[in-house]
């Protein structure tokens, strides 16, 4: 070989070696950013699935529980208008009941009993309703209350009637000061117990 | 062979070689480019594929859900049933207790 072949053999050699390097360079650049890539599109993807698996887990939680809550809503009504019947019946009971004396009359007393005991007066104004009004006999009431206070008081009837189902309304002789005990007014009173007692009747709770 | 000869063989030699390297370097810039819309691409399907699978996972779940509340809502409307026929027995007993505490509450 010519001392020239030689040399331009040289240069294509060296410009061949650097074509390589040009190559190789930009193969090795673009296998190390597709890496890199590919990790931050599995991170990207990753964060996707991880977000839509705490999403399927809340909207299936959500089904459930608003289930749950339509069942308890739908339960508590029901309980609600069984418990609304009872108390409605109760009351209607309880004005039956008034008309059977021989269990009216002491319960009667002892509410009259307790308002003069609260009233603090030696004389006490009684207010009945209508029907009470008519059928009490006053003065067996009046010895019962004597009884049962262990000393006399004077009793005042009030002519006009109360508007409750039974019972009685309490009150000094100058009308200032009032005790009710009416049968509604105890009913009232009474209402929270009476629910509760008439869940753990009916329920169980 | 004369001077002028061999200047114009180094000299075609050189050009060839600039080529050579020229050409190289286009090859490395398509490459380059390439990788690009490669990684455009590459990401663009990885993405959809997660998102549809998401999607799917999704309304897997609500389906699912669907119908546990469904089961669930069956079993507490028979269970309610039962409660109101067992409740709706102790109703006149019930009564009749409210009354004696309602009398017996003065006693």
């Amino acid at each position: 070989m010519s001392e020239t072949s030689k040399f331009t053999e040289d240069i294509l050699t060296a410009a061949r070696s650097k074509a390589r390097d040009i190559i190789g360079k930009a193969d090795t650049e673009t296998q190390s950013a597709s890496e890199e890539a590919r990790a931050g599109i599995s991170r990207e993807v990753d964060d996707i699935i991880r977000n839509a698996r705490a999403e399927a887990e809340a909207v299936k939680r959500r089904e459930i529980s608003e289930a749950r809550h339509r069942s308890k809503l739908q339960e508590q009504r029901e309980k609600n208008a069984i418990l609304s019947e009872v108390l409605d019946q109760t009351k209607k009971r309880v004005v039956d009941m008034t008309k059977d004396e021989s269990r009216y009359f002491p319960y009667l007393t002892a509410l009259i009993e307790v308002g003069i005991r609260e009233l603090g007066h030696e004389t006490a104004l009684v207010h009945l309703n209508e029907a009470d009004l008519r059928k009490v006999d006053r003065t067996m009431l009046e010895r019962q209350l004597a009884k049962e206070l262990g000393r006399t008081i004077k009793i005042d009837w009030a002519k006009e009637p109360v508007e409750a189902m039974g019972g009685a309304v309490i009150s000094s002789s100058d009308g200032k000061t009032r005790i009710v005990n009416t049968l509604d007014q105890r009913f009232d009173a009474l209402e929270p117990k009476l629910l509760i007692e008439a869940r753990k009747s009916l329920f169980g709770e | 062979m004369s001077g002028v000869e061999t200047v114009k063989i180094i000299v075609d030699a050189e050009k060839q070689a600039a080529k050579i390297i020229e050409d190289a370097q286009n090859r490395a810039l398509q490459i380059r480019k390439r990788i690009d819309s490669s990684i455009r691409d590459q990401r663009q399907e990885m993405l959809s594929t997660a998102r549809k699978d998401a999607s799917e996972m999704i309304q897997q779940a609500e389906d699912e859900g669907k119908s546990e509340a469904e089961i669930y809502e069956k079993e507490s409307a028979q269970r309610i049933r039962e409660l109101v026929t067992s409740a709706s027995a102790k109703k006149a007993s019930t009564v009749e207790m409210l009354v004696n505490i309602l009398f017996q509450s003065e006693k």
